[in-house]
């Protein structure tokens, strides 16, 4: 077992930091499906494309800034602009134009409209950003690298991996908690998924809630695409490989769960990543065969109880 | 004569071949109780949720205080004044009582600011003050879920009080609660109820609680109204007591 680490710490190492910087990006949009299908109880498919079309345009509108003069230190600003564009614009116009209308049918119904949806928005993007790779690492590169000690050694990683990543995605985690558990709105939230109807005869106005949490989401899905658009160069099908991910990490966590999602999202991330340095031909099975075996012994889930809370 | 509140004008609504409103004429007066009994399927739910804008009927208007409200949405005729609690207590179980009914307040003084806490002191003072009334402070910091019906059908009225509403329509407010808690529980609701100076209409399947709290008592049949007036009478008249107070003790026992 030691020499088995003298020879592959470094690489072991390098595996675990890979995989807290993807485990923060696959729990930004575990997070808003998660809380998305809690309150509208629609499992909206097209979660995928809002984190493939938040990547795009926070890469097109970055290249595009930066070529009219747009100082460099303004790029990672320019990522949270973009998602919160694409959120803010396309969250409301799809759930007015599109879930409202399907929220009192059959889930199967539900599936294959958003899935619909998700075809378009696929084709869309090719149409618009074609098929060609995009990439702009600016915000990466203006961070720069850090050498994160291990073993006695230095690994060299960039920072923005290491802080930005894993930063938002606690700052996601634990203001999405204190929003849910403290506000108000979190709480009228909390209280329209609990009891629609309850709600409405208190005066709420529940479609409002719904278009606010949908809203919410896709602003989440989107800031997600943001931010991985700087760490790969991206190419059409980015959205269908993160939404099947984020399926994976709420089935595995059990609906609804928040604190939940975030360990389940390390823990795929991490072993995901572990099998691409060590055993690569296992890298696409593996986060599916850990939800397998999680969903075989618990069927509602690691942290779901079996009918909890939602949100 | 004391004035109308709420006015009801040839109601009707059908679901498939049941008529479940027939042409239903009611007044209901400003602070009265006024009792609404009959078999199951009468269509006594039916009036209170075309009245709260649950459903709509297919003929007839309802007006409050001289306005029509007919197919209105339901939190439209709730900022008019009108309230109502469900058979089953619909409280937020992921809430404490206390939150249930700063959740109420918070709806009836909206537009919020997203970001503030819901138990702000001004909300979590009157929170406390209505659950005194209702004898509720000793479990105001229980979640809703682990109350007792008595008590949970008592926070579910509190927080349709908590809006302030001038007529209050309750769907069965003491089913479900152990027969040793009724009276206790009609008898605080009554009270707080008259404090404020609400009026009140409520399904109610027992006799004895109609008896001693109901101005007056409508019997629905059919989607029709059979008999209206004080409960001595009502109550006393042998067809009454034949068609629907037997069904219920016959259903009762």
């Amino acid at each position: 077992m030691y020499g088995w680490f003298e020879e592959n710490g470094l690489l072991l190492g390098l595996a675990l930091l890979d995989g807290l910087a993807y485990a923060a990006l696959v729990f930004m949009v575990a997070v808003g499906l998660n809380l998305v299908f809690g309150v509208l109880r629609v499992l909206n498919v097209a979660h995928g494309s809002l984190y493939a079309i938040g990547a795009y345009t926070a890469a097109s509108l970055g290249l595009f800034l930066s070529a009219r003069g747009l100082p460099e230190w303004a790029s990672l600003a320019v990522l949270v602009v973009a998602a919160a564009l694409v959120g803010g614009i396309l969250g409301p116009l799809i759930e007015r134009l599109l879930l409202r209308r399907i929220y009192a049918q059959e889930p199967v119904l539900q599936l294959l409209v958003t899935f619909a949806l998700f075809m378009i928005l696929e084709d869309a993007q090719k149409l618009i950003w074609g098929t060609q790779p995009v990439q702009n690492d600016a915000a990466m590169r203006l961070l720069g690298n850090f050498d994160v000690p291990f073993a006695g050694d230095f690994i060299p990683f960039t920072a923005y991996q290491l802080f930005v990543l894993p930063g938002v995605a606690v700052a996601t985690l634990v203001g999405l908690a204190w929003f849910l558990r403290r506000t108000l709105t979190g709480r009228v939230i909390v209280a329209v998924t609990t009891d629609r109807e309850a709600a409405t005869a208190m005066g709420i106005d529940a479609s409002r809630i719904y278009l606010l949490t949908f809203t919410f989401g896709a602003v989440l899905a989107a800031l997600g695409g943001a931010l991985s658009s700087p760490t790969a160069s991206l190419v059409p099908g980015v959205g269908a490989q993160t939404i099947v991910l984020s399926f994976a990490v709420v089935a595995t966590a059990g609906l609804g769960q928040i604190e939940g999602a975030a360990l389940t999202a390390l823990m795929i991330g991490l072993s995901r990543s572990i099998a691409v340095y060590f055993m690569p031909e296992a890298e696409v099975l593996t986060p599916y065969l850990i939800m397998v075996a999680v969903l075989l012994i618990r069927p509602q889930g690691l942290f779901g109880a079996a009918e909890t809370r939602r949100v | 004569m004391s004035d109308v509140l709420l006015s009801a004008r040839g109601l009707r609504l059908a679901f498939g071949g049941v008529k479940a409103a027939d042409g239903i004429d009611l007044n209901v007066m400003r602070g009265e109780f006024l009792a609404i009994i009959g078999p199951n399927g009468a269509g006594k739910t039916t009036f209170i949720n075309m009245t709260t804008g649950y459903l709509r009927p297919q003929a007839g208007t309802i007006s409050y205080e001289g306005a029509p409200i007919t197919g209105m949405a339901p939190r439209r005729i709730v900022a008019r004044g009108i309230a109502r609690s469900f058979q089953l207590p619909q409280l937020f179980t992921e809430h404490t009582v206390l939150e249930n009914a700063a959740l109420a307040i918070a709806a009836r003084e909206g537009p919020w600011s997203p970001l503030k806490p819901l138990l702000r002191p001004a909300w979590r003072e009157e929170a406390r003050d209505l659950l005194e009334r209702f004898g509720l402070s000793a479990i105001a910091d229980a979640r809703a879920d682990a109350l007792n019906e008595g008590a949970r059908k008592l926070a579910d009225i509190a927080m349709a009080v908590a809006l302030k509403p001038r007529l209050l329509l309750m769907d069965e407010p003491t089913s479900g609660v152990a027969a040793s808690e009724k009276m206790q529980v009609v008898e605080t609701l009554a009270r707080v109820l008259r404090a404020a100076q609400v009026t009140a209409v409520f399904v109610e399947h027992d006799m004895d609680v109609v008896e001693r709290f109901a101005d007056r008592v409508a019997v629905w049949s059919q989607g029709k109204i059979a008999a209206l007036g004080p409960p001595a009478a009502v109550l006393a008249d042998p067809e009454v007591q034949r068609e629907v107070i037997g069904i219920e003790r016959h259903a009762a026992a």
